[in-house]
């Protein structure tokens, strides 16, 4: 009986949850003479419905460059981004249809790739938290795989982007501290299981679409050990990664 | 006469630079004056802004799941797989994509006619990965189901690579694949891959590339 009034008063208020979404929902007007609704969410999908001008239309959400919409008499279907930015608001202002983040002054960036990490093969992933358009934060976490062993590595640093307004082809440099942890595969195990280091990096971005862009990175690692000779070990990495 | 005529500019530019400071002195003066009367100065709009907040777009670009199937390790059979996946929807045409799954690798035929030989140890058997993908959808359209009922879908082709950790020993593999998406209604989709990881083994004897195929079939939301 208890499990019985749990899930009525979950789906009560799963209810009132999407009551209040639905009401909070966008409305548009469309001022071209007509808008196209498609039955997804790509340019190959078929027009399923067309919306005259002065109707208005319910914005639901988005996913990539398309926005699901609800006509007036309920019909639904996906609208192009560039289509619903020259939609108005009811007031009379341009509707609020978030544009792309510019890619010289983007604050986020996720990535990830393949590199050659003391010539062994590297996978990276890697944040990026923009402080100004051409200096920023980033947190790379890296595994090494080696004949001898593998490695962990973890990365904080900061990098500058020479001209940031270039967009296809931009180079950057940066400084930073790392620690390195190894994991041995086959005897003699390492005289040290972990190390600190620190790295200088020179590098290339670009933009390839929207959202996206590439990375070609070169690092520089000297390796803090307690031996007398300090240890140097060079990184290649490409990467594609997202910003927002 | 320079002289002079400097004086008389410089006397000009002081009596008219009095006049001003007094011009500025004498407002606020007027202001005390007038304030006792109570006729304010200046019209003071009575109406407050409105502040219009517009509701926010939710964007539904990310997805994630769960897949079950069968994983094909090459010289040690197929066995079930059962993994995680996450993806971000990057456009229309391409995505990222994150794999985390696991199985457990039979006995290779050696093993099978030899009973008392072992190739790998039993706690080794266990067949772990993680995989980097990029992916893109080659074939987008629509799926029919009888006359009233049609799907979205699309063919995807997905290319990556992560770790595969086999024997008790972690190995850089690559892998390709390709799968289909069925989206249910907008959130849900069913998801059908095959996808091949490759990496480099000595295990049975000699240095060699390994083929692992697997097959899965897939539940995600979209949100």
């Amino acid at each position: 009986m208890r499990r019985l009034l749990a899930l009525v008063l979950l789906v009560q208020a799963l209810h009132l949850g999407f009551a209040n979404a639905a009401a909070k929902s966008l409305v548009l007007v469309v001022t071209d003479p007509y808008l196209e609704m498609r039955s997804g969410p790509g340019r190959g999908f078929p027009v399923v419905y067309v919306v005259g001008r002065d109707e208005v239309l319910t914005v639901l959400y988005s996913r990539t460059d398309w926005f699901k919409v609800r006509a007036p008499h309920g019909n639904e279907g996906w609208v192009r981004r560039a289509d619903l930015a020259r939609t108005l608001l009811e007031s009379g202002e341009p509707a609020p249809i978030p544009p792309y983040p510019e890619f010289a002054s983007h604050r986020w960036e996720l990535g990830a790739g393949y590199g050659v990490y003391n010539r062994e093969n590297l996978v990276t992933t890697y944040g990026d938290f923009s402080l100004t358009t051409s200096l920023d934060v980033e947190l790379a976490v890296q595994q090494a795989f080696g004949t001898l062993d593998n490695r962990y590595i973890a990365s904080i640093g900061v990098r500058h982007t020479f001209i940031p307004e270039w967009k296809w082809f931009s180079p950057t440099a940066g400084i930073g501290t790392a620690y390195q942890y190894i994991q041995d595969k086959v005897p003699p195990a390492p005289l040290q299981k972990s190390n600190e280091m620190a790295y200088v990096s020179l590098g290339v971005r670009g933009f390839i679409t929207r959202r996206f862009l590439w990375r070609v990175d070169w690092r520089h690692y000297v390796v803090f050990n307690d031996l007398n000779v300090y240890e140097d070990l060079e990184e290649w990495k490409f990467g594609l990664a997202v910003f927002f | 006469m320079e002289i002079r005529l400097s004086c008389i500019l410089l006397a000009v530019a002081l009596l008219s630079g009095c006049s001003w400071f007094h011009r500025g002195n004498k407002a606020p003066t007027e202001v005390v004056a007038e304030e006792p009367q109570g006729e304010p100065s200046i019209v003071e709009p009575q109406v407050t802004r409105r502040v219009v907040k517009t509701p926010h777009i939710k964007a539904k670009d990310f997805e994630i799941g769960a897949y079950y199937g069968a994983l094909s390790i090459q010289d040690f059979g197929t066995n079930p797989l059962y993994g995680v996946r996450a993806a971000y929807h990057v456009s229309e045409d391409i995505f990222l994509e994150g794999f985390l799954a696991r199985s457990k690798a039979g006995t290779t035929s050696l093993e099978d006619v030899f009973p008392d030989i072992t190739v790998v140890s039993n706690s080794g058997r266990r067949f772990t990965y993680y995989d980097l993908d990029v992916g893109y959808n080659v074939l987008p359209g629509e799926i029919f189901l009888g006359r009233g009922r049609a799907f979205n879908s699309a063919l995807y082709v997905t290319v990556g690579m992560g770790d595969v950790k086999f024997a008790d020993k972690d190995q850089f593999a690559i892998n390709f694949g390709a799968g289909e998406r069925l989206l249910i209604t907008d959130w849900l989709a069913l998801h059908l891959d095959v996808r091949d990881h490759i990496f480099e083994t000595s295990l049975t004897g000699r240095t060699k590339n390994v083929d692992n195929i697997e097959a899965t079939l897939g539940l995600t939301v979209f949100y």
